[in-house]
């Protein structure tokens, strides 16, 4: 047994580099010129993007008929692409809020990158309800404001409260981020020797000069938008699971729907945001700053809440047979055992099973390995929104109604175009705005500290 | 690097007298009433008397869970008084025999133990696997020994670090943590789905289990908060708590109140909306006759009234106010699992009585009892813990 010492607090970053080197290291990404390797990947993406411009298109021009859905899976990609991308997003709020409130330090190193990651999500997510509802230049009407039509909003309807939890989320979201970039503004305003990026620096850095005053206003505002944002992380996906939950379709109306909406959703954000660090950091060069031990931590946040995940999946089961419901048994021995059997068990060994190698020390701490497992997690994910979705309305209570779903090219068209919107602003992102966040990873340096000792 | 850390000074202080007299005195006249309350009212006390075992087993299994969760978060603001929730993680050696009056009225208390009924009954003999009266009982054995194990496993070795300080140690704790949290998980889901949900065997939710482990959580932070508090400011704890480590035990009442409340939100609404007679039926009961009054006065109880009354930061670190709400929110627990209880006893409208007041008094009686003798044998701080300087130096 390795003895481990549990006498001192291990620094967040590695190698005692000065503030500085910090400065230097996290802004150079943002001065230096883009390589061929940079272009090369944002080529990548953007013609996934294309691709899903090219499907979307001919959705607009033909109607959605291209798609999949059918007479009784009315819900098909859209719903099943809009709940995963809005789930990628929750790991964002919960690093950059619930971690802070907790004050895990380790936090520090890539909260920003996730915060980022939860606003491209959103965004991306708002794109499916937007093309599914057939006419998205009527979308505006899903907010209650009088006018001539006559118009009303459905205020008992769950999908009316996606609209405002979405939209709220994605405000708050948005500001958090910003108002934590305020003081990395000021760093590269004063750093940079160009004239227009002085200019844009200065304006949003909004007069920022480091005083004293000025941080104790910006530690304030953090801590109160931290409190503001933490119930959102659990509002959002609650509201997106009570689209399923309140109705009365075997399979989706379930009690433990909002929790266990709520940690799926963080289970595949932390996913994706490992698998993006591991580039970044090697490319970067934030080796010491995303340390090993960080990833380590993110692995044990994935473990556990696949752990829950795999939890709800067994009281879903347990409580199907216990309450002796017949329709509620004969949906789940269909899910595991009817024509989606294999999507059930991609489900389930990729979310259940698999993130269980993560109990291994050694696995938690090898790259290759972690990458492997958080890919297999985002796909778990996915399916696990399409078993839901499909599985429970492609057999409801209406035997002669049932039908099988056929997703078509159009449909994957549109969800590779997803990815590829969504790494574009990933890729933008990295080479625009520090992607680790100055001021607080200088807090947690070594050295940066004060002691206590002599109070 | 100093090789002694811990260069704390710890006298350990015998806690007054008085408070074994206190312990045993409750305990008496809880018992006295309990007695006499079997004897003239059979059932209501069995019912009664699930309560009690309901909460103190929140109070013993919380507890480990509390001290299992600050070795797997390696959490360090906690280390100071950790020994006050192993010490009332003890509760759960008291458990069992508690559990004794419960079993033999299980007749009286469980429907679906009447084999005539379940047989005429499509529903419940289509249960019948899982809720039968021997695996029943195979199951609270399973439960009761795997609690009592872990609990054994980690403060043997929290205790054997006052005297050999081995960090290695801390480490065993942290892989017996690790392997405890899944365990953890099923039993206390079982055990609420056992002893609360199948009162009324018809009826079902698949977050119970999340519900009955939130109210637990609850319970166990706001005991251990109110004996931290108390102890530390008649000094029996070390020198160095400040109103920080307060704060923070502040903070988790406050989070988990607010957690509570949205399991329980997302409980009735999800059942409120979709309205299917198999699951309204549990709200039902609780809107029933004089029900209505105790399920409204739920909502202030365990949620508004401590939400307001925890929510500003100087609320969290003021003493007089954290010990008032931590006693509170143990009232509301036992609140709530009279809630979750009382009602497949007396549909028709609550009941209130003397009978009522003989098992509260026993509870308190035994944390009491049990955290005195602990206290006597045990350090009360983990002196040899690793971890204790930096507990002690943490700030905000």
């Amino acid at each position: 047994m390795t003895t481990t010492d549990y006498r001192h607090e291990p620094s967040v970053v590695e190698g005692r580099p000065s503030l500085r080197e910090l400065d230097e290291i996290i802004a150079k990404p943002l001065e230096s010129k883009p390589d061929k390797k940079y272009f090369l990947a944002l080529a990548v993406t953007l013609s996934m993007l294309g691709i899903g411009v090219i499907g979307l298109a001919f959705s607009f021009y033909y109607g959605t008929g291209l798609w999949g859905n059918n007479n009784p899976v009315g819900w098909g990609f859209p719903i099943v692409n809009f709940v995963f991308w809005v789930g990628i997003g929750h790991a964002g709020t919960l690093i950059s809020a619930i971690l802070f409130l907790f004050r895990q330090k380790w936090r520090n190193g890539i909260a920003r990158f996730a915060e980022g990651m939860t606003i491209f999500a959103v965004m991306t997510a708002m794109i499916f309800p937007a093309i599914h509802v057939g006419r998205p230049w009527l979308a505006g009407y899903l907010f209650p404001y009088p006018n001539q039509h006559s118009l009303w909003v459905n205020f008992t309807s769950p999908l009316l409260w996606d609209v405002f939890a979405v939209s709220t989320y994605f405000t708050v979201s948005f500001i958090f981020w910003y108002v934590g970039l305020i003081p990395d503004f000021a760093t590269l305003r004063d750093k940079t020797f160009s004239k227009i990026k002085k200019v844009i620096y200065s304006v949003f850095s909004l007069g920022w000069r480091g005083s004293n005053r000025h941080w104790q206003h910006y530690e304030m505002v953090y801590l109160i938008l931290a409190g503001f944002a933490t119930p959102l992380v659990l509002s959002v996906h609650t509201i997106v699971s009570f689209d399923f939950a309140v109705s009365i379709l075997p399979g989706w109306h379930t009690t433990i729907f909002p929790p266990y909406f709520v940690a799926g959703a963080v289970f595949s954000g932390f996913a994706m945001v490992q698998n993006v660090l591991i580039f970044i950091r090697k490319i970067f060069n934030y080796e010491h700053i995303i340390t090993l031990d960080t990833l380590e931590k993110m692995n044990k946040i994935i473990l556990l809440t696949g752990s829950i995940v795999g939890y709800a999946y067994a009281m879903e089961f347990f409580t199907a047979w216990y309450s002796g419901v017949q329709p509620e048994q004969f949906t789940f021995v269909n899910r595991a055992f009817g024509p989606y059997a294999w999507a059930y068990w991609i489900m389930a060994s990729c979310n259940v099973f698999f993130p269980q190698f993560f109990w291994i020390k050694k696995i938690r701490r090898s790259i290759p390995f972690m990458f492997v497992l958080a890919v297999l997690v985002n796909v778990g994910m996915w399916f696990e929104r399409f078993v839901i979705t499909v599985t429970s309305l492609s057999r409801d209570y209406l035997p002669s109604s049932w039908a099988y779903y056929t997703p078509t090219l159009t449909d994957f068209a549109i969800l590779i175009g997803s990815f590829g919107f969504f790494f574009t602003w990933v890729l933008l992102f990295t080479k625009s705005l520090p992607v680790v966040s100055i001021a607080e990873i200088k807090a947690v340096a070594e050295g940066s500290q004060p002691s206590h000792k002599d109070h | 690097m100093s090789s002694n850390t811990n260069t704390v000074e710890y006298v350990k202080k015998d806690l007054p007298a008085s408070v074994n007299k206190i312990g045993i005195a409750l305990l008496i006249a809880g018992l006295l009433i309990i007695v006499f309350s079997y004897f003239v009212d059979n059932t209501r006390s069995a019912f009664n008397n699930l309560i009690l075992l309901m909460f103190l087993t929140s109070i013993g299994l919380g507890s480990l869970f509390l001290v299992a969760i600050e070795y797997l978060g390696g959490a360090v603001w906690s280390t100071p008084f950790r020994r006050v929730s192993e010490f009332l993680a003890a509760v759960l050696i008291v458990v069992p025999i508690i559990a004794i009056p419960v079993y033999l009225n299980l007749h009286s208390i469980f429907h679906w133990t009447h084999t005539d009924v379940v047989a005429a009954d499509p529903i419940l003999s289509g249960k019948s696997a899982y809720l039968n009266e021997t695996f029943f009982a195979v199951r609270v054995v399973v439960f009761f020994a795997l609690w009592l194990l872990f609990y054994f496993l980690i403060t043997k070795n929290s205790k054997k670090q006052d005297e050999t300080k081995d960090q290695n140690l801390t480490t065993r704790n942290i892989k017996l943590s690790a392997v405890f949290m899944p365990i953890f998980a099923l039993t206390i889901t079982f055990a609420s789905i056992d002893w609360i949900m199948s009162l009324n065997p018809h009826w079902f939710s698949t977050i119970f289990g999340v519900y009955y482990f939130t109210g637990s959580l609850l319970a166990a932070l706001a005991a251990g908060t109110f004996i931290i508090v108390m102890l530390n400011e008649k000094g029996y704890l070390i020198k160095g708590l400040k109103k920080d480590h307060y704060y923070s035990l502040g903070a988790l009442l406050f989070a988990f109140t607010n957690f509570w409340a949205y399991i329980a939100f997302s409980q009735f609404m999800l059942i409120w909306y979709a309205n299917l007679p198999e699951e309204t039926v549990f709200f039902m009961d609780r809107l029933h006759g004089s029900w209505v009054y105790v399920s409204i006065g739920l909502i202030f109880i365990r949620f508004i009234i401590p939400y307001a009354g925890l929510l500003s930061q100087p609320s969290k670190m003021n003493a007089k106010n954290l010990k008032f709400f931590s006693l509170w929110i143990l009232f509301a627990h036992f609140y709530d699992l009279y809630w979750l209880i009382m009602p497949s006893y007396s549909k028709e409208g609550f009941v209130l009585g003397w009978m009522e007041l003989g098992f509260p008094l026993l509870a308190v009686g035994i944390i009491i009892l049990v955290f005195s003798i602990k206290s006597k044998k045990e350090n009360l701080i983990p002196i040899g813990d690793p971890k204790l300087q930096r507990g002690l130096d943490f700030r905000l």
